[in-house]
């Protein structure tokens, strides 16, 4: 298992390179530069002596296969830069941000987790009842809002109607993060709810089940034993890519409740072609991915037995 | 009876996992528990919003669109980058000169200036000013402020074109390389505020003159505490907290719930929550931030004077403002506000006049197909209008001239695209409809120079006319501001008369208060907001 654990991790390296380069050119296939943004943001014309001046202080002057290989160089050297519009340490902004999008994703996972794995398998259970009926509805209503949506009306309610909670977020407390985490979590419980009911669903219709019923095995027994067991592979997978994303920041969420993450610094810093914040949200993309892709496996290994005999071995 | 436990079983595995997101035990009481931490943490949110009234410490809230990472100026040192901005707009800095409502420059810091000759200008300086560190600002300080200004900032030295300054006692003296007429307006720049230079910046905090003090910057909050020994007099406010927000709706929701006093930048669409209700405070102001539209001279078809003049006939400006902008801005005539001595009340400019756009097209051999769209030999006369989404009346003026120039038989395709610069340099439109602030110092010459003239940086349209350049280069070398002002008027009239532009209208600035709060107006230039008197009562 290490040698496997080894293994993946080495092949962070080739997919830190290749998504570096591949994003680094379609920045500048994308046209203009951070230059061109620092002036277009405050509508100031400046010469271009100017323009051409602040582009060579940021090596923006040099080819772009250049620039990229001392970015990549200074990146294996611990060094991420510095940024191009605010002039700070990249590692120490982005590592600044870090802690808000991480209890965000927190927050919002466990309530996904503790509102659609109950509902999802009372509504498999309960199929075509009116129980099911009524989750089925609600997981609709919940899929078709969108988050900007259901951001606006949560803080309508609770923020300027019954003021229980601030509409501005203040600081990375637990408080704050309550109608980000509904926001989030309104939706995604909703399309979990349905992914839940679906897989039991499946794995109640399987044979194993009816035998075990044939045994006089319990329902509730059934259920808790095996098909959840079984059903669980599934729901890892999916919740593996939430995580994923929930960890590369939810830029809108971020937005509306000024939640201080890096979804909204990815989007800032994109508008603004600050290249090295933008490298560094990129390379901390493909850890996530790389890492969560990895516990996934881990957890397959440990969850499913056909997976541990029949495939990895230590 | 299984099925009954099952189910009980489910609800409890909704609940429990429920309460331990909540952190603490049962369902019922969790939810009592977070309600009351959320209550206690919004009350401390609105207190620093309205804790005025409780006769202790008096702070201010204000939410901002105009502050913030994305603004390029969250921070105070006004010799780096746009943070200039931020030292004026919120009390933290002053300028040696300041512009009166009209956009005149009236001395500030300065008690007064004289040309000596044409590169020499002297300023005397205010006597009894102090920074915030204590320390006496004269000559000497001025020096060090703009010498380090002039060597670090990317816009200042082009603008001030300072070659050396000397100080003595209390004035000082600048030379310039070359005349520089505007170099009083252009000191009353953001950039210009003066800082004391013996106290090293530290995490983009600056020290000024101003009312406040800056005690901490961040990405999207700016915190200030009053200057017990301000030279201007009393500070009404203890704290002052600006907020930057640049989501409208969460600025529509934070003063609905009173999370700030006043706001700065609020969308439009959100004006009729406060509109009529005597709880808010609206105040306004034409500025000379312009939206407007170039003509590419590089495009055939705009080539065609018929065509512009179209154009310029086509759009209805009125009806943009009064409807698609509810009244917040003011119909364009030229590239100056009215209130400007050289702005819109001393051009004249086409009225709208569908049937007169018509008629020149008609004259010009654009005859209407069977779609309604006019066409000249075998071409339709489609336009290609670019434009971006960054400033949200920019997208509403083009579909307003979308839907008027179609009823004259023009086709407008409207591209509207975060990427412009890039279309606009490498000339694929035939209008480019953009805003800028036309005089950021009060001063006309920077717009002609920046857009208009043959040579100019702006200038990708192709648009040159030797009138006009001749005219710059005697506004170049002219001191006398009313001379000046005439100057900027013909220059003005011009590219209306080339219809080489089409000025749709200006912004006006909207701050909308809480009642209470005083101290606290819209400006023409936008620089001024948070000063001395601002407070909530």
């Amino acid at each position: 298992m290490k040698s496997y654990i080894v293994k993946r991790l080495l092949q962070l390296i080739p997919i830190i390179i290749g998504i570096t380069l591949l994003s680094f050119a379609m920045m500048r296939l994308a046209g203009s530069d951070a230059v061109n943004e620092m002036y277009a943001k405050q509508g100031a014309i400046v010469s271009e002596e100017v323009i051409q001046k602040a582009r060579a202080e940021l090596g923006l002057d040099k080819p772009f296969i250049v620039q990229y290989f001392i970015w990549l160089g200074n990146l294996f050297r611990g060094d991420m830069g510095v940024s191009y519009i605010s002039g700070k340490n990249v590692f120490s902004t982005f590592v600044s941000k870090l802690p808000a999008t991480l209890l965000l994703t927190l927050m919002s996972i466990i309530l996904t987790v503790a509102v659609s794995l109950p509902l999802g398998i009372l509504a498999a259970v309960k199929q075509n009842k009116v129980t099911d009926y009524i989750i089925r509805f609600c997981t609709f209503i919940g899929n078709s809002m969108p988050n900007f949506f259901i951001a606006l009306l949560l803080m309508n309610l609770l923020a300027i109607q019954l003021k229980w909670l601030p509409v501005m977020s203040s600081g990375t407390n637990f408080v704050s993060g309550i109608m980000p985490t509904l926001t989030l979590g309104i939706s995604m419980a909703a399309k979990y709810t349905r992914q839940v009911r679906a897989t039991v669903l499946e794995e109640l219709d399987k044979e194993y089940v009816t035998g075990l019923k044939a045994k006089g095995v319990r329902g509730a027994v059934i259920l808790w034993t095996s098909v959840l067991k079984s059903s669980m592979l599934t729901i890892v997978t999916l919740l593996a890519l939430s995580i994923g994303s929930l960890l590369g920041g939810t830029a809108i969420v971020e937005s509306i409740f000024m939640w201080d993450g890096v979804g909204k610094l990815a989007v800032d810093c994109i508008s603004n072609r600050d290249y090295p914040l933008i490298q560094a949200y990129v390379v901390w993309m493909a850890i996530i991915y790389v890492g969560v892709n990895l516990v996934t496996d881990i957890l397959y290994h440990y969850l499913d037995p056909r997976v541990r005999l029949g495939g990895i071995k230590d | 009876m299984k099925k009954k436990f099952l189910t009980l079983g489910l609800i409890a595995g909704v609940a429990i996992p429920l309460a331990a997101c909540g952190g603490t035990g049962g369902g019922e009481s969790t939810s009592t528990t977070a309600a009351t931490e959320a209550t206690t943490a919004a009350a401390e949110s609105t207190t620093a919003a309205s804790s005025s009234s409780s006769g202790e410490k008096k702070v201010f809230t204000y939410g901002t669109t105009g502050y913030g990472v994305d603004m390029l100026d969250n921070g105070t040192n006004p010799h780096d980058g746009y943070m200039g901005w931020s030292a004026l707009r919120y009390g933290v800095g002053e300028t040696l000169f300041k512009f009166t409502d009209s956009m005149e420059v009236e001395p500030w810091l300065a008690t007064g200036y004289e040309f000596v000759d044409d590169t020499h200008c002297k300023i005397t300086l205010r006597d009894d000013v102090t920074f915030s560190s204590g320390r006496k600002m004269d000559g000497q300080a001025v020096k060090e402020c703009l010498d380090d200004l002039i060597a670090v900032h990317d816009r200042a030295p082009g603008d001030l074109k300072i070659k050396e300054i000397t100080a003595d006692g209390n004035t000082i003296t600048i030379e310039t390389t070359e005349p520089c007429p505007a170099l009083i307006n252009y000191l009353s720049d953001p950039y210009g505020c003066i800082i004391d230079m013996q106290v090293p910046e530290k995490d983009s905090i600056v020290v000024g003159t101003g009312p406040f003090i800056c005690t901490k910057v961040q990405d999207e909050q700016m915190d200030l505490v009053k200057n017990e020994n301000y030279w201007g007099g009393e500070v009404k406010s203890d704290e002052v907290i600006i907020k930057g927000i640049s989501d409208g709706d969460t600025l529509t929701a934070a003063l609905q719930a009173g999370e700030v006093d006043a706001t700065y930048g609020m969308p439009y669409a959100s004006y009729p929550l406060f509109e009529g209700n005597p709880e808010y405070e609206f105040s306004a102001c034409e500025t000379s931030r312009q939206f407007f539209g170039k003509m590419n001279y590089n495009s055939e078809i705009m080539k065609d004077e018929a065509v512009r003049k179209a154009i310029a006939m086509g759009i209805d400006k009125e009806g943009f403002v009064t409807t698609l902008l509810q009244g917040h801005g003011a119909t364009s005539k030229g590239p100056f506000p009215a209130s400007f001595a050289f702005g819109d009340n001393t051009v004249t400019a086409p009225a709208y006049d569908p049937e007169g756009a018509k008629a020149a097209l008609d004259a010009a051999g654009w005859t209407v197909g069977s779609d309604g769209i006019r066409e000249k030999d075998g071409k339709k006369l489609s336009i290609n209008w670019l434009t971006y989404p960054g400033r949200q009346e920019l997208p509403l003026l083009a579909e307003s001239a979308q839907a008027t120039l179609k009823e004259i038989g023009i086709d407008v395709q409207i591209n509207n695209t975060k990427e412009h610069k890039t279309f606009w340099k490498d000339g694929n439109y035939d209008i480019y409809v953009s805003a800028m602030v036309t005089a950021p110092t009060g001063d006309p010459e920077y717009f002609f120079t920046t857009h208009a003239l043959s040579g100019s940086a702006s200038n990708y349209e192709g648009y040159s006319n030797a009138k006009l350049d001749e005219l710059a280069a005697t506004l170049h070398k002219t001191f006398d501001e009313t001379e000046r002002g005439k100057l900027a008027t013909e220059m003005s009239q011009i590219l209306i008369d080339d219809s080489a532009y089409v000025f749709a209208s200006h912004l006006q600035m909207n701050i909308i208060k809480t009642k209470g709060v005083s101290g606290l107006e819209a400006h023409p230039c936008d620089y001024y907001e948070i000063n001395k008197d601002t407070v909530k009562e």
